[in-house]
């Protein structure tokens, strides 16, 4: 029996970036928010050493992550195939209690492009109306980059982003990112040291006539406080940014920067261990009411009324709340009518490894945006007339950890055990790095989210199907800049260089990839092919509002952080407005 | 010409130093802040560091120090913190204080006599 609780005002769903920035800009109005995380706090042995560096505990057993006994997802490659579950989330990781993803973030912040915004316009434009498979459904975002600069620049601020600019207002800068959109003010920290690995990578690709950076990244190069007041302290380069939590406050994240800000306030509440079942929509009203939410550690269920829900969990769980919930047409790969569950996009990510009898790279150094990159062969920066398909990759040299159980760098024909693996282990992990294509997903009219006929959580409800395999396009444009990461792994003289690898289907779930989902719950200017309108606003509920990478249409090249934050930033603005005035925006 | 008496200006000159090196350890503990707060009370990550200088290690009771802090028998003065600053692990190991140290000797010695200013 569901006890029903007073009426709040503002109700998101999910303890991360997304509620972290609305709350920093609704409560100071004075606006009544309430947070429902589905995990616990952070405040214990995750962020204290020793029980910090538990490369067991949190890497391996991923214990900063959701809990596949509680809730998993299922997977098929294709539509009519039946779907498996995933029996541990290794491919992502859903963050799982404060601060979500962000909590265990690498910390690697960029801006989506001028032309990411407008990818199908911009691709029709340059090669042609025709160009674009038909099965390739990617669509325009109904936001510019133009209208969300501002919002960049206030996240960096806030962010305390260490990082080199190369478009300051359209006076490009050396040293920084020459295919960088326009930005209004240059990085608020400079950039992180360069490692060893960042050195040698900088003079092979200056070597072949690219103009290599530094990452721009969220682990500050020094101390920093930001507009708000908030402090970070500076990267020791530990080496244990992404599935940890930062000991030495030196990586952005809402639990430090965002949450301490409004926690306290007598309008503002982060309630933990809430695991939302459903929204409480109310169809011809066209209206949630509230939400439906299980106290985890009681078993209690409850009814919490709101004025106003925002979705901000992950993209995957955005996507099933509407579904559990009933808000919107699910849609339908066959016919390729209905929208919430449609394009649905990863990150096509492969590379290389290079060897060096001579140098020292010292993996253990490192954080979790550091090293030197190249942007000749992303999105469109290169011509794409002829190559058979669109998108590309950023390709870096990234050191982000050298930590001992996974740490394997091994160079072809190494054995795979015995007294030799064990010595190729201990000559080359000091002695090597891997060059990294991180590369767009382009929906893909197959590629989907839905709710699986068979498989259930913990708590009864159908579990999120996954459909989804790498399609041609990607495969292709992963083929391309694979061998250009080896060229440029060829170019720094290293010793061996493995054989280029390019991302090929089937798409293998035991592997760590990224953990950048997207999609699901689109924006867009028609409701006919999205969720959310451009302002984040739901097509079937005006008081619904979603935030996080679940409304992009495809996925660019870059890591996803940056727009997600600048985005939820303007979702803000939106709210203090529509709260307000409701109305559709 | 007024002339100074050479030891009123030599005291001029060091209090204008003084002054300096307390601003210039002030910008360093932006670094020690997020965790040492300027607050009297010690907060999760780090204990309080008002009236550090002249105490023992590991000894105020608001905060839950490493046990390899607890035991180490020192008191923080101008040397053993120089010596801490340089290389924590190093003196102390086991410390939990997430910090690789202090290379320069003269930015250790500002932000000495700033920890030693705190109030």
């Amino acid at each position: 029996m569901a006890t029903t609780l007073k009426e709040r005002e503002v109700v998101i769903v999910g303890g991360g970036l997304s509620a972290g920035l609305l709350a920093r800009r609704l409560v100071p109005l004075g606006r009544d928010v309430l947070v429902l995380e589905r995990g616990a706090p952070r405040n214990g042995s995750e962020m204290q050493l020793p029980s910090q560096r538990d490369d067991l505990r949190w890497s391996i057993l991923r214990g900063l992550n959701q809990r596949e006994n509680v809730e998993t997802y299922t997977l098929r490659h294709a539509p009519g195939e039946d779907a498996l579950p995933m029996r541990q989330l290794i491919s992502f990781l859903p963050g799982f209690g404060v601060g979500g993803g962000a909590a265990h973030w690498n910390g690697l912040t960029w801006r989506f492009q001028t032309t990411d915004y407008v990818l199908r316009s911009h691709l029709e434009s340059r090669y042609g109306k025709g160009a674009l498979p038909a099965d390739m459904t990617v669509q325009d975002w109904g936001v510019t980059y133009d209208e969300l600069e501002p919002y960049y620049t206030q996240f960096e601020k806030l962010f305390g982003i260490s990082g080199k600019a190369g478009n300051v207002r359209g006076e490009k800068r050396d040293g920084g990112n020459p295919f960088e959109p326009w930005r209004a003010e240059d990085y608020p920290l400079p950039p992180l040291e360069t490692p060893e690995a960042g050195l040698i990578f900088k003079a092979a690709a200056k070597k072949l006539g690219y103009k290599p950076f530094p990452l721009p990244a969220a682990n500050a190069s020094r101390a920093y406080t930001n507009p708000d007041g908030m402090k970070l302290a500076a990267c020791q380069y530990c080496g244990h940014c992404e599935r940890f939590v930062c000991e030495a406050q030196a990586k952005a994240s809402p639990n430090i920067l965002l949450f301490p800000l409004v926690v306290g306030k007598p309008n503002f509440e982060l309630r933990t261990h809430a695991e939302v079942f459903h929204l409480n929509y109310d169809r011809a009203a066209k209206r949630v009411t509230g939400v439906t939410y299980i106290d985890a550690l009681t078993g209690e269920e409850f009814i919490q009324p709101a004025s106003v829900v925002v979705l901000g969990s992950y993209v995957l769980s955005n996507t099933r709340l509407m579904l559990l919930s009933g808000i919107g047409e699910p849609y339908d790969p066959r016919t390729g009518k209905g929208t919430v569950g449609k394009n649905y996009c990863y990150q096509t990510v492969s590379g290389v490894g290079a060897f060096f009898e001579d140098r020292y790279i010292n993996p253990f150094m490192a954080s979790g945006s550091l090293g030197m990159v190249i942007d000749e062969f992303n999105n469109d920066h290169f011509d794409h007339a002829g190559l058979g398909f669109f998108g590309g990759a950023y390709i870096a040299a990234a050191v982000t950890n050298g930590r001992p159980i996974a740490t394997r760098a091994l160079p072809p024909g190494t054995p795979r055990w015995g007294l030799a693996w064990k010595a190729a282990n201990a000559k080359w992990y000091l002695r090597s790095f891997g060059i990294l294509a991180h590369g767009t997903s382009y929906s893909h009219r197959n590629n989907h989210l839905d709710l699986d006929p068979d498989y259930r959580d913990a708590y009864g409800r159908p579990l999120a199907r996954i459909t989804f395999d790498f399609p041609e396009n990607d495969v292709k444009m992963s083929a391309h800049v694979t061998q250009k990461a080896h060229d440029l792994a060829k170019a720094t003289g290293a010793t061996i260089v493995s054989p280029a690898a390019p991302r090929r289907g089937p798409y293998d779930t035991r592997l760590y990839q990224t953990t950048h989902n997207t999609g699901g719950t689109i924006m867009g200017v028609d409701r006919a092919t999205s969720v959310v309108s451009t302002r984040l606003q739901s097509w079937d509920a005006q008081n619904l509002f979603v935030s996080g990478a679940s409304v992009f249409p495809q996925n660019s090249g870059y890591n996803p952080t940056g727009p997600v934050a600048a985005l939820a930033l303007r979702l803000g603005d939106d709210l203090a407005s529509y709260l307000e005035r409701p109305r559709v925006l | 010409m007024l002339r100074f008496p050479a030891a009123i200006a030599a005291l001029l000159f060091a209090s204008a130093a003084f002054a300096q090196s307390v601003t210039s350890g002030k910008a360093l503990y932006e670094a020690c802040e997020p965790c040492h707060g300027t607050g009297a009370a010690s907060t999760e990550l780090g204990p309080s560091l008002i009236g550090i200088v002249g105490r023992a290690a590991g000894a105020r009771a608001d905060f839950r120090y490493s046990r390899a802090l607890r035991g180490a028998k020192i008191v923080w003065d101008a040397s053993t913190l120089d010596a801490f600053l340089a290389d924590p692990q190093s003196v102390v190991a086991g410390t939990r204080m997430p910090f690789a140290g202090i290379p320069d000797r003269s930015e250790r010695a500002s932000l000495i006599s700033y920890l030693g200013a705190l109030r």
